[in-house]
């Protein structure tokens, strides 16, 4: 087969492959619910990594990372590695530990967008837990 | 290095990066389809750079990687493994999001959604996919495709970019980039802008047949070392005159002379050999090279057959000019029509000269010439090493003809000089 033809094959393959999988999924809005128990507060108030600090279970599991705080608890059971890679920083600023994921590598785009649903508020610089 | 070894070390410059970029990114401990995600962006990566350094015609990289034509073989394969390769990326992101929650898969492929570093990708590969579209179309003019070929650099640049934009630290990527730079600015600065050429002074012009000129080229300063068979990359500077040679073009060598002078014939195929009918003495040339191993000697001696289709009688014309042969050798010279017959009176004259030279001529008209009648004139076959110079359509007409008559493959030696 020439060149020109396995490129024109190629892209018609992964073309529709894409459109297999676009429409296959349901649109975004039809992501994973809210996570339940504590109502958090409003975004702009902020919490300080002491009132992180308070959410280290796997039942209630708090993280700051990148300046924003993480109310994870609904996603643990669902993280693709083993429980004790994630769960030491339930209550932690992890913002190196989600950036530098396995040999210095961060984590992908899409964890970014699948973290940003579990966002509570911002990171607030009062107070540092030792 | 010539025979069925001389692409390995190309081919080892295409397999080497992507095997060194997965061997680094290796993913542990994560989902199949996200490996396979990792994994196909890192061989894809590894290719396309691999594809960008073999794009690079310097004379020495040439001949250490098995020769030119090699070289833009595995350039061509890089870089079309590599965009297939890459095609699975984000299929395989898509696929491991729908494993996860089928929710994620729009927000996953959806540009908007996504960081400018991901669109960057998305770039880089609608980039690739353009251009490759274009380079695939035949009708294309020369300049044109040019341009839109060399934007597969651009598409290249942008995906590594993505890359370290995304992972934010240096490393690999950052060597990958290093090395996609450095052939980029070669081959665009260095080598299309003349900087890396030697200039040659058009000495005499003659017109040994029809729609076609021979350039008596002298070294301004230092020479090329060149031997008959060869080509070099010429660009003729008169812009004016000769404006679509604004580009580096291959010519054949078709004298070597003691003095450091060479002489290119150039036949009228396109636009730039048509405009280069009407070169004048005095006009100064840039000259890359020079490359190629056509007709370098080697191996047992065997009585030889060369054969001529047109234009490519040159090479053979540069060995004649400057020895006699030593081994019984037949040139079959097929030509169009008696007026197409370039050298034919200095051919004939070398043949009285020389006994073990026979010349066979013949004009064929507009027909596909009967070979097999030439070839069962020849006594001993198999045991002679063919030499075949001319257009694709001669050499793969006179292959399986070959073949059928007991010349192993080994022995038989063509160019293929397409620089698309």
């Amino acid at each position: 087969m020439s060149a020109a033809r396995v490129f024109r094959v190629g892209t018609l393959v992964f073309w529709l492959a894409l459109l297999a999988l676009w429409g296959s999924a349901p649109p975004p809005g039809d992501g994973p619910p809210a996570p339940a128990g504590e109502a958090p507060s409003p975004a702009a108030a902020g919490f300080t990594l002491a009132e992180v600090a308070a959410h280290a279970r796997a039942d209630d599991c708090w993280m700051a990372i990148g300046g924003e705080v993480y109310d994870i608890t609904a996603y643990v059971e669902r993280h693709p590695s083993e429980p004790e890679v994630l769960l030491p920083w339930c209550g932690r600023e992890a913002t190196e530990a989600y950036r530098t994921k396995m040999r210095g590598r961060p984590h992908s785009a899409r964890a970014d967008t699948l973290l940003a649903q579990y966002r509570v508020g911002i990171l607030r610089a009062a107070g540092r837990v030792p | 290095m010539r025979g069925p070894g001389r692409s390995l070390a190309s081919a080892a410059v295409a397999f080497a990066l992507p095997a060194l970029a997965v061997a680094w990114a290796w993913p542990q401990g994560l989902t199949p389809w996200r490996s396979a995600a990792i994994v196909s962006a890192w061989v894809g990566t590894g290719l396309l750079v691999a594809s960008l350094l073999l794009m690079l015609r310097e004379p020495r990289l040439a001949r250490a990687l098995g020769g030119l034509e090699p070289m833009l073989r595995w350039h061509h394969r890089a870089g079309v493994s590599g965009y297939l390769v890459l095609l699975a990326h984000p299929l395989a992101l898509a696929l491991d999001a729908r494993a996860e929650d089928p929710a994620l898969v729009r927000a996953v492929l959806d540009p908007r959604l996504q960081p400018w570093a991901v669109d960057l990708g998305w770039g880089a590969l609608l980039l690739l996919m353009a251009g490759l579209a274009a380079t695939f179309m035949p009708a294309l003019a020369y300049r044109r495709w040019r341009a839109t070929h060399f934007a597969l650099g651009f598409a290249v640049a942008a995906g590594l970019a993505h890359v370290l934009v995304l992972l934010g630290q240096a490393g690999l990527p950052l060597l990958g980039a290093a090395l996609a730079g450095v052939a980029l600015a070669w081959r665009f600065v260095l080598l299309d802008r003349g900087w890396r050429s030697l200039a040659y002074r058009v000495a005499a012009v003659t017109h040994p047949a029809a729609a076609m000129v021979e350039a008596s080229l002298a070294p301004m300063a230092a020479g090329l070392r060149a031997e008959p068979g060869q080509f070099v990359l010429a660009r003729f500077l008169d812009a004016e005159r000769y404006a679509a040679c604004g580009a580096f073009h291959p010519f054949t060598i078709s004298d070597v002379a003691p003095d450091g002078r060479l002489k290119v014939a150039i036949k009228a195929l396109g636009p730039c050999s048509a405009q280069l009918q009407a070169l004048q003495p005095g006009a100064v040339v840039q000259l890359q090279g020079p490359f190629g191993d056509f007709l370098a000697a080697e191996g047992p001696p065997r009585p030889q057959l060369w054969v001529a289709g047109g234009i490519g009688i040159t090479p053979f014309i540069a060995a004649l000019r400057q020895r006699p042969c030593s081994r019984p050798t037949t040139l079959l010279y097929l030509v169009r029509s008696e007026a197409d017959a370039a050298f034919a009176p200095e051919l004939r004259a070398m043949a009285d000269a020389q006994p073990s030279l026979t010349l066979w001529l013949h004009a064929t008209g507009d027909a596909t010439p009967a070979l097999e009648p030439w070839l069962a004139r020849l006594p001993d076959l198999a045991h002679t090493e063919v030499q075949v110079c001319g257009p694709p359509a001669l050499v793969h007409a006179l292959l399986p003809l070959l073949a059928a008559r007991g010349v192993p493959r080994g022995q038989v030696h063509h160019e293929a000089f397409d620089f698309r």
